[in-house]
């Protein structure tokens, strides 16, 4: 049983789809892994569709009509959708790991990523940079390996893909849901038995407290898309 | 409210949806089409009021998906309502994304799509119309200002702070509001 899930406030819209999609593929990314969040997130469903279902509705019939034969007319000429035709025993080598809403931005594996490295135990691959939204990346730090001391300036979600890692205020094992607020400062620390890899969405770049660490921030802020006039110089 | 006719409704709806995958009936589409399209053109003129070419793409672009994913659907995992809704809001961001001011490389129907659960059994499916008409019958009892909340955040596509500044309203008002309607529907899983 996973031990962090996303609040029932987070739950709520991202079943009425009022998340930024960055923080909604972190969400999916947990409820590709928990039974329970995933029940829940179907009861929140029901919620939205009777609500949907129960509108009042307004609609010209002769307006109807002519959008009811546009319908027709495009499945006519529509043809039969194709199966997937992948080899699955193949793929779940490659994706072990990778939960199915990652699976097209990690097309080839972990290994295959940009993977850029910034410590000697610590590495970030960048999965999708939206201009001025959120950055969406991956972190890959080694067994037993401390991360520097930093602060996030945004929100930050975190989804633990593989291994485990822990802070004062807990243990993360693959599955959880971490997010945190701009207020936090913590050092994260990976378990000794096995390299841990994480998805990581932030709002904006995390800053990095140690005094040796903090040429690191530039470089943070010139990969984080919402980087402004924030460039090293 | 009139459950028991209601149910007869949801009943025909399911028999059409079910020739759709089985026959590929394009009279049972028509009749689907009859009974969505509408309220997904009310669904997307709720978060945009007026935007009459918006609603029309996005009604025939979820009648069309619906003929295509038809053998996606399943009864136990979903009822008929909530797979369309949740094809009807992922349009609804779709759309929005693509028209929107920041192009994206994420596409929502990757995985914001609905949720396939291998081990739904056969059981679930009276399961899945129990839930349905419990929620529709919560919402008709529910107080008007928890109403008004739960319209702003699904219907209309606002986020919690959306919708307390619509309201005028602190945000932690809107969600405690949230909270209790969703608490009286009893859709809350305790932890």
């Amino acid at each position: 049983m996973l031990s962090c899930h996303p609040s029932l406030d987070i739950l709520t819209d991202y079943s009425s789809g009022t998340l930024p999609l960055a923080h909604a593929l972190g969400v999916s990314v947990h409820l590709d892994q928990c039974p329970h969040c995933r029940e829940q997130m179907r009861r929140l469903n029901n919620v939205g569709a009777e609500l949907f279902a129960e509108q009042i509705i307004d609609s010209r019939p002769e307006h109807m009509a002519s959008l009811k034969s546009n319908v027709l007319a495009a499945i006519a000429n529509s043809d039969q959708p194709v199966a997937h035709s992948k080899h699955e025993s193949e793929q779940e080598t490659v994706f072990q790991h990778i939960p199915r809403s990652l699976r097209r931005l990690i097309p080839k594996g972990f290994n295959e990523l940009n993977w850029m490295p910034l410590t000697p135990s610590f590495k970030l691959a960048t999965l999708s940079d939206e201009a001025g939204g959120p950055q969406i990346a991956l972190s890959r730090v080694k067994p037993g390996a401390r991360l520097p001391n930093h602060t996030h300036t945004g929100n930050e979600i975190t989804v633990v893909l593989k291994g485990a890692f822990s802070d004062d205020e807990g243990l993360y094992r693959e599955g959880d849901f971490i997010c945190r607020d701009h207020n936090h400062k913590h050092q994260p620390r990976v378990t000794k038995d096995a390299e841990c890899i994480c998805l990581i969405i932030l709002d904006s770049p995390i800053e990095f407290t140690g005094w040796l660490t903090r040429f690191l921030n530039p470089i943070m802020r010139y990969f984080h898309p919402n980087k402004g006039n924030a460039l090293p110089s | 409210m009139n459950t028991v006719s209601e149910t007869t409704v949801d009943n025909t709806l399911l028999a059409d949806m079910t020739q759709v995958a089985q026959a590929r009936d394009t009279r049972a589409l028509e009749r689907l089409f009859d009974h969505y399209a509408p309220r997904i053109r009310a669904f997307c003129l709720a978060s945009q009021p007026g935007a009459n070419l918006m609603a029309d793409d996005i009604a025939q672009e979820v009648m069309i998906r619906i003929w295509n994913k038809a053998h996606l659907y399943n009864p136990a995992t979903a009822s008929l309502n909530t797979w369309i809704f949740t094809i009807a809001r992922n349009a609804r961001i779709d759309y929005m994304r693509k028209n929107g001011r920041y192009q994206s490389d994420i596409d929502p129907e990757e995985f914001w799509s609905e949720m396939a659960d291998e081990n739904a059994d056969p059981f679930r499916e009276a399961q899945q119309q129990r839930d349905q008409v419990r929620i529709r019958e919560g919402l008709t009892h529910l107080p008007t200002e928890q109403q008004q909340v739960l319209s702003k955040v699904y219907l209309e596509g606002k986020s919690h702070s959306e919708a307390s500044e619509e309201l005028g309203l602190p945000l932690g008002t809107v969600k405690s509001r949230v909270r209790l309607a969703l608490n009286k529907l009893s859709v809350i899983i305790k932890r």
